[in-house]
């Protein structure tokens, strides 16, 4: 694929804003540990050797407890499974992965009780929540929830937004003004309380949720398009693009859209912090995912209710400040980066 | 005034008449022996001090105010429905009668009447003198078909034979047939306010959603501010303020239930004294996060545990038989010990709860000791369902034709989440998932009604003698405002259930109570959790509690009536203590830190 100069030229400034840059690389990572994540936060075992054959049953179905000569037909516990190996001292062996614990599973003991604060010994780096779940679990699949929500929020807002928007600038007149006034109406709602009503009476799903999102979010995008497709609209090559004879669709996606890509590409970031802190937020306040899904918002809340508790909330206001502020560094460097007036400063 | 209509008043006016003549001669039999109860012991402390303001929460506000028809079962029901006297009560300790709203009372030789003469001092809030035709109005009532409420109107018709008036102030009432527990069946029916209602009419339940009708309580309805709090104060002039049972009860001058929805808020609430007391009676609770607070190590806010005797509300839970998987006995078995309670007793709860065995605990020898619950126990969980044709599918869970053993879980309550959240864990080593889905309480308890649940996690309050007709019965079964959440739709549990309604001796109604639980057991339908079989609290020290801090049933120390019977309100303020702490916390003055245990009451 060969990119255009201009694009390239934006890239290039973009890259040279290391802030942004850096930021943008970090979030990448850590979009592909979480994306990953099975592979080093888990409770299934990386490789299995028994008997003289290999296992891998971190993906696919569950492997039970028979299947390594053990006595039960549930899932296999390829902790005990690993010590019970090294006990024998023979030639099975499991590989587990850096963090041996799910988000869902409770380690939970005879004599203590959680939380359990950080320790190397039990891997649990980060420590456990209020009934025994793993920290860096619970963030990390966390973590991955919500960014897909906050993804899947943001393809289809825009997708809405920008047809809406485009169609509102270009056409103008009776569509305009009727659209106008509707999103008026519908921006008065308030969206907080629909979705304590949505949640009290059933239990929002994932698509439910950005469902919910969509149909009273959708708003936001269609005033930005609707002016940027305005301007544009009135500028001299798209009359000439009309009086050459192109059709309105070829205008709109092959002149006035690539003209408001910048606009589009600068609300991406924030559009993403945006669904990140709605969707903790709803967590924090119980409207959100059903439990037990980990979520950054249910940390919060566990961690003001236990204060004393300190890694629960401490780790949880960490990981949130990273992601938010790296994502707000890589909105800041793209819109400088998109920026056309880079060097026109007025003296 | 037309002709007419002054004639149709006449003819009415004399029919009227006519129809109490009737009444009245009715002839007090000449037989009857009349009780009544003035040396029990007292349980409050007579010495209490009236005033002050006591502040409460509600988790969530109520649906009306109205204590009958759709929607009028929620928490806060509890307190309105207290509020207003019976005829008799119960000791709460010795269980003997007591005089409330009936001075005397007296039994027929068929265990069929019970006589009462009524208290000629009994007076409406809002001042007329209660007397019979309010209690032949409140049979009348309940029965009404305008006051939607299924189970009332069946109660007291298949139940009450009728109400007999001798006098404005001697009645009786005669049960269809005989009951070794007549005051208990009779005691409930309550006066209703004639002069208030009128006629009753289709629009009862709209009409009466949010006035506040007269009542024989302690205490009356202030202000409602919807959504907000809700505010009793105490009748200056209550008409029982001096009887004996009464007296040193009832004693702050005014209540504010504020909606809180959340424990832990109210924990912080109670931190910064903007509650009156915090009830600690959760493991997590006690164990830890009130576990080094600095007013109480200061000793401004005293620690109190009690431990109580008495009827266990049947946690658990509840299966709803008219869902697919629930259909099969087995499955409903499987479930049960599917459910690792145990270790969630050792572990997550700390070892204060124990485990319910039965649908019935704590109701004396109505209980039959005989049922176990049915324990973890998952090659127990592999025979009922393999048995029953389901195989494991590829997860681990329970998969048969279209079938997947996965099922919904509703409640209500945010502390229940890691309870749930770790049975949840351990079903899935049983092939069985859980979805667990936490709505609003008013939300949850309306779905249970309709029967749109899978599986609800909740427990009933309890009454004097075990009931199962609501619970169990058919004629409750798959449709919508009944209590039979699980559909049990089984004939012979109806035969039981129904012998158990028609039994007049004590000793058949204890053999048909023991069948009832063992059926109840057999069906599988209801699983059973744990009971708490005590209650603990943190409370600022100005509050006074009597020597003994509360009775066998009750289920806080500032219940402000306690039971069904109304025995609380036996907490006070003194103000002098009151003010004395509010100046040591400004200067940081300290007192002796306070623990109390009280084992007065508590079961071995």
């Amino acid at each position: 694929m060969r990119l255009d100069p201009l694009t390239l030229k934006k890239i290039r400034r973009f890259r040279s804003i290391k802030r942004g840059y850096y930021s943008w690389l970090l979030f990448g990572l850590m979009l592909l540990l979480a994306f990953f994540a099975e592979l080093w936060i888990n409770n299934r075992a990386l490789l299995v050797y028994y008997e003289g054959q290999i296992y891998f049953p971190t993906y696919g179905t569950m492997m039970p407890g028979n299947t390594f000569g053990l006595e039960y037909a549930y899932e296999t516990n390829y902790r005990d499974l690993q010590k019970k190996f090294q006990q024998e001292a023979g030639d099975n062996f499991v590989i587990m992965p850096l963090v041996p614990y799910n988000a869902f599973e409770m380690d939970l003991r005879e004599t203590e009780f959680p939380p359990f604060p950080p320790s190397w010994k039990d891997r649990h780096y980060l420590g456990t929540d209020t009934i025994g779940r793993d920290m860096v679990a619970r963030l990390v699949y966390g973590f991955r929830i919500c960014i897909i929500f906050s993804l899947l929020l943001l393809v289809v807002t825009f997708a809405i937004g920008i047809a809406l928007g485009c169609l509102m600038g270009y056409w103008g007149g009776k569509f305009d003004l009727f659209f106008q006034r509707l999103i008026e109406i519908w921006s008065s709602v308030p969206f907080l309380y629909i979705i304590m009503i949505i949640a009290s009476i059933v239990v929002p799903s994932l698509t439910i949720l950005v469902l919910i999102y969509v149909v009273f979010g959708w708003m936001g995008m269609t005033w930005y398009m609707r002016t940027t497709t305005y301007k544009e609209k009135a500028r001299d090559y798209v009359m000439a693009a009309k009086a050459l004879g192109a059709s309105n669709t070829r205008i709109i996606f092959h002149h006035i859209l690539p003209n408001a890509v910048s606009l589009i590409v600068t609300f991406v970031p924030f559009s993403v912090a945006g669904g990140i802190s709605g969707l903790t937020a709803l967590d924090y306040l119980g409207f959100g995912l059903p439990p037990p899904t980990p979520s950054w918002g249910e940390l919060l809340q566990q961690g003001t209710n236990n204060l004393h508790a300190v890694w629960i909330v401490a780790s949880t206001v960490t990981a949130l400040v990273v992601v938010m502020v790296s994502i707000t560094f890589i909105g800041e460097a793209v819109r400088e980066g998109f920026d056309p007036k880079l060097h026109s400063t007025f003296e | 005034m037309s002709v007419k209509k002054l004639l149709s008043y006449w003819i009415m006016g004399w029919l009227l008449c006519f129809t109490t003549s009737i009444d009245a001669a009715e002839k007090l039999p000449n037989h009857i022996k009349w009780e009544t109860n003035d040396t029990a012991p007292v349980w409050a402390d007579p010495n209490a001090k009236k005033g002050g303001t006591f502040r409460d929460t509600i988790p969530t506000f109520p649906l009306t105010i109205r204590m009958f028809g759709p929607d009028s079962n929620g928490s806060f029901a509890r307190v309105l429905r207290r509020n207003q006297l019976r005829l008799i009560s119960y000791h709460p300790d010795t269980e003997e009668i007591l005089p409330q709203l009936a001075t005397h009372w007296a039994f027929d030789d068929d265990r069929k009447t019970m006589y009462f003469k009524l208290d000629k001092r009994a007076r409406w809030s809002d001042g007329p003198l209660v007397t019979a035709d309010d209690f032949v109005f409140g049979l009348e009532f309940m029965r009404s078909k305008h006051i939607v409420s299924p189970w009332y109107n069946n109660f007291y018709t298949k139940e009450i034979e009728k109400l007999v008036k001798y006098d404005d102030h001697t009645i009786a009432i005669v049960a269809t047939k005989p009951d070794p527990d007549l005051p208990e069946l009779v005691k409930d029916l309550l006066p209703q306010p004639k002069h208030f209602y009128g006629e009753l009419t289709k629009d009862f339940v709209r009409k009466y959603n949010w006035t506040i009708k007269p009542n024989t309580g302690p205490y009356f309805i202030d202000k409602i501010k919807k959504g907000k709090s809700i505010t009793l104060k105490r009748k200056k002039d209550w008409w029982a303020k001096d009887l004996k049972y009464f007296k040193g009860r009832f004693n702050v001058d005014k209540i504010i239930f504020t909606v809180v929805r959340d424990q832990s808020t109210v924990f912080e609430y109670f931190k910064k004294n903007k509650v009156d007391y915090f009830s600690l009676t959760l493991p997590s609770y006690w164990h830890e996060k009130a576990k080094n607070l600095d007013i109480h190590q200061k000793g401004y806010a005293k620690k109190h545990w009690f431990y109580t005797n008495s009827r266990e509300p049947p946690i658990g839970f509840w299966l709803n038989e008219d869902k697919e998987v629930f259909k099969d006995r087995n499955v409903r078995h499987a479930f049960a010990h599917a459910m690792n309670v145990e270790k969630l007793l050792k572990t997550l709860l700390r070892g204060d709860y124990a485990r319910l065995h039965n649908v019935t605990t704590g109701f004396g020898k109505y209980t039959n000791p005989q049922i176990r619950a049915r324990n973890f126990d998952i090659p127990k969980v592999e025979a009922l369902m393999t048995q029953s044709g389901w195989k494991r599918g590829n997860d681990g869970i329970w998969i048969k034709g279209k079938m997947r053993y996965s099922v919904r879980v509703t409640y209500t309550s945010d502390t229940h989440t890691a309870r749930l959240a770790f049975l949840k864990e351990e079903a899935k080593k049983a092939g069985v998932e859980l979805n667990l889905q936490r709505l609003d309480g008013s939300a949850a308890f309306k779905s249970f009604l309709e029967k749109k649940h899978d599986v609800a996690w909740m427990g009933w309050s309890t009454g004097f003698r075990p009931q199962y007709w609501g619970s169990f019965h058919s004629v409750n079964a798959h449709k919508p405002q009944t209590n039979n959440i699980t559909n049990t739709d089984d004939p012979e549990m109806d035969q039981l259930i129904d012998s158990y309604r028609k039994a007049s001796q004590t000793s058949e109604r204890i053999k048909l109570a023991h069948a009832i639980q063992e059926k109840v057991h057999e069906i599988g339908s209801f699983v059973p959790a744990y009971k708490v079989g005590y209650f603990r609290a943190i409370y600022w020290r100005w509050w006074q509690l009597p020597r003994v801090p509360a009775t066998r049933s009750s289920e806080s120390f500032f219940d402000l009536f306690a039971d069904d019977y109304g025995t609380g309100g036996l907490f006070w303020l003194d103000p002098e203590i009151k003010k004395e702490t509010q100046q040591a916390m400004k200067t940081g003055k300290r007192f002796d830190s306070k623990t109390l245990i009280d084992n007065t009451f508590k079961a071995n």
